[in-house]
């Protein structure tokens, strides 16, 4: 039987019913999309939450320079995650250090020592410094001062971590990323506009770290920008738009330090849970390579590094490897306290600002005392919240395919009834039984899979909107995509088989005597 | 068609019943009769003598009930639906009085019909194409060929039908009513078109009607009555058609 022919008798039946063709294709579209659109949120939940909880906080480390000790009158339990009580208040645990300043500097002498975030602070919090914390000491700044002609330049730059540190932790197992980490408040200048920003001399790896991160133009700078040093910046999205409007800023040249530099991206969130805004770390902010930052004002110290850990299960063990490692390579003998800090972002992650209300609610609520609670706990509840979701939406969508599937069904039978003399003529003429069924069949399939290809489109374009216009994070696979037309085809036959027999059956005589 | 002194067509003690509410309804109650290939047989009878049902059963649409049905020296009494089918498309051409051309479609594409369904033989689009075109052509039509049937009139519809049922060169036309629609004149010309088919192409035609003057244009008249054959004759005085349409064009001529 040749399946050609077949297929073409059964796409001209199709044309000479356009309205009802395109009704049922209506139908199955609705459902379709439906599908695709929920498994679209259901997975976009799920890997936002993967994404912005786990991989940017759960498995997030962060050695700090020098040893913070909070004097709190709180102990959080052992075993718990320990968030250091400065980093309650900020974005990166590096900014006290940065930001302070020994009293012997009068804060008067430059407005720019002056935190506006250091106002009214949590009673609880209790800075110490460690002694080599004080810039002036350790790295002649007047020098670098003098140099660049700029008067900020390299103050609050911690002391005890090099590059060299980064790089053997690279070497550690169950280690995934490593990043660098030295951070400034720069004023960022193009033109007359001048804007006052965090800057972050940092390794060409952080994107890999920061997984929400997209590039609306431009990209990150390369590790041949960073092995040569070179005066390239990436502008937060917030810092871009405060210098230079709407206006696209790659290839344009800022000033630094008084030194010139060419900006090769802009970089942005596809978070809904961090939403670029003035102030915040990320976004208000530009990236250069770390190597220009210890070229130009001749440092060889890291204010930090980040790491992130393979598996989420693995942090603590990793955490006690990075202390063993720097411990041993600072010298530190065994009754002295470490020369840095290590935290991990989790905490701090979940009760930062911005992330969906009932998200937060769930995980929060879920997890009673939230400082007790271990990263694996957490991690378990997340999957639980999200498979269930999942499993709801997808009943929902299963629903309505069912009904598009009937609809089908519906429009096949009266088909089949209207085109009772059809049928006939076919027969009269030579058609078999099964050639009839397969025309039936291949017709549902058409209109199912006509409407599975829209399905598909609608679907795509609802969840662009949803995530454009509600910030819902949706995710389209494409093995979705397949899924959603394979069980369109998959209802088609299903749904059409019925109609189809019926119409195989058909006498053929009393088909050509049908009024 | 090698064999013209062989029946073509040999039905033996032919019987059926229907079973209509409960009631047996016995449409034909024995009926032998033999037709030779190129014969052109008109079957006529009043309404519920079993005609209709015996051309549905010649004509491989229907079973009989009991009987034995050779057709070309086959039996196809208890032929599978799939067999007949295949019959039904390469050995024989139907006409019906309702024209039954598929509706929203163009002419040429209801004269490839046929071909969509020669399943032992498959034909290229492009080449179907071809032969349901020079078809329309025999029949007059090639510029109508792609008008659907609400644009064309009754006697084209009527020539649209015939061009189908001729598509796979078959060996026999079963032609039910084929002028009940139609007004005299046109009927003239499809039975000019049914006589030449026997002249020219040797092809055996059975033609059902209840009315005299049409079956007056056959070879061979058979009368059913009551499930029955009740007269079988040759027809001595074959009225000619293309004679008849010969004197219209002369001049209006009141007896057609």
């Amino acid at each position: 039987m040749s399946t050609r022919s077949t297929l073409s008798i059964s796409l001209r039946a199709l044309r000479r019913n356009r309205l009802q063709t395109v009704l049922t294709i209506t139908g199955m579209t609705i459902g379709v999309a439906a599908v695709l659109t929920m498994i679209a949120i259901g997975s976009g939940a799920e890997t936002a939450i993967e994404d912005q909880i786990r991989a940017a906080g759960m498995n997030l480390i962060v050695v700090t320079a020098g040893n913070y000790k909070v004097k709190s009158t709180e102990d959080f339990g052992g075993g718990a995650v320990e968030p250091s009580a400065a980093l309650r208040r900020n974005d990166e645990p590096v900014v006290r250090a940065a930001i302070w300043v020994p009293p012997t500097q009068t804060k008067g002498s430059d407005p720019f020592f002056f935190d506006p975030r250091e106002k009214g602070s949590d009673p609880l919090v209790r800075v110490a410094f460690h002694p080599e914390d004080d810039p002036m000491e350790k790295h002649n700044h007047p020098t670098a001062k003098q140099r660049l002609g700029d008067s900020e330049a390299g103050l609050g730059s911690a002391a005890t971590l090099t590059a060299a540190d980064a790089e053997a932790i690279r070497g550690l197992d169950g280690v995934q990323y490593v990043a660098e980490g030295l951070h400034q408040n720069v004023h960022v200048k193009a033109g007359d506009k001048r804007w006052f920003t965090r800057l972050h001399g940092t390794d060409e790896r952080l994107p890999l770290i920061r997984r929400a991160w997209t590039f609306g133009s431009g990209r990150f700078f390369s590790a041949r920008e960073q092995s040569r040093a070179e005066q390239v910046a990436v502008l937060g999205a917030v810092a871009a738009q405060r210098v230079f409007g709407d206006a696209n800023a790659v290839g344009r040249e800022v000033s630094l330090w008084n030194q010139p530099f060419r900006i090769v991206g802009v970089v942005s969130t596809t978070s809904w849970m961090v939403a670029p805004a003035p102030g915040d770390d990320q976004f208000d902010a530009v990236y250069i390579p770390f190597s220009t930052v210890h070229r130009l004002l001749n440092l060889s110290k890291l204010n930090d590094i980040t790491i992130t850990a393979a598996s989420t299960g693995d942090v603590s063990r990793v955490m006690s490897e990075v202390t063993k490692l720097l411990r041993a390579r600072h010298n530190i003998g065994e009754d002295k306290p470490d020369d840095f800090t290590v935290t991990t972002q989790a905490r701090q992650a979940l009760a930062k600002g911005g992330m969906r209300p009932d998200v937060a609610r769930a995980v929060v609520g879920n997890v009673g005392g939230l400082e007790k609670v271990t990263l694996e706990q957490l991690g378990k509840t997340l999957d639980r919240a999200t498979r269930t979701m999942t499993a709801l939406l997808a009943g929902i969508a299963a629903v309505s395919l069912l009904v598009g599937g009937i609809g089908i069904m519906n429009v096949m039978l009266l088909s089949v009834t209207e085109r009772t003399r059809e049928i006939g003529i076919r027969r009269a003429v030579g058609a078999r039984a099964k050639d009839v069924r397969s025309q039936f069949v291949i017709e549902a399939v058409a209109l199912s899979l006509a409407g599975g290809i829209a399905g598909v489109i609608v679907g795509l374009l609802a969840a662009r909107a949803l995530s454009q216009y509600l910030r819902w994070s949706t995710t389209i696979s494409p093995s979705a995509v397949l899924l959603s037309v394979g069980v369109a085809a998959a209802v088609g036959i299903f749904f059409g088989w019925y109609p189809a027999k019926q119409a195989a059956r058909l006498d053929p005589i009393q088909s050509l005597r049908y009024e | 068609m090698s064999t013209g002194d062989t029946a073509l067509i040999a039905a033996h003690d032919i019987t059926k019943t229907y079973a209509m509410e409960g009631a047996p309804v016995h449409a034909l109650r024995g009926v032998t009769l033999d037709i030779r290939r190129g014969e052109f047989v008109a079957v006529v009878g009043p309404s519920g003598s079993g005609k209709s049902t015996f051309m549905h059963i010649l004509g491989c649409l229907d079973r009989p009930t009991s009987g034995r049905y050779l057709l070309d020296g086959r039996d196809v009494s208890d032929l599978s639906d799939d067999e007949l089918s295949a019959i039904r498309n390469r050995q024989i051409g139907f006409v019906f009085q309702g024209f039954n051309l598929l509706a929203r479609t163009s002419a040429v594409e209801n004269v490839e019909l046929p071909l969509l369904y020669a399943h032992d033989r498959p034909v290229s689009p492009a080449e179907r194409r071809r032969r349901a075109m020079a078809a329309l052509a025999a029949v007059g039509l090639q510029d109508r060929a792609e008008h659907h049937p609400n644009q064309l009139s009754g006697g084209q519809q009527q020539r649209v039908a015939i061009a189908r049922a001729l598509l796979n060169d078959p060996a026999m036309l079963f032609a039910d009513e084929p002028t009940g629609n139609l007004d005299s004149r046109t009927s003239v010309e499809v039975m000019d078109i049914f006589q030449r088919l026997k002249d020219e192409r040797g092809i055996t035609i059975v033609l059902i009607t209840h009315e005299p003057q049409v079956a007056e244009y056959g070879s061979r008249i058979i009368r059913f009555k009551d499930g029955r054959v009740v007269s079988d004759h040759p027809n001595t005085s074959r009225r000619a058609a293309a004679t008849e349409l010969e004197a219209v064009a002369l001049g209006p001529s009141e007896d057609v």
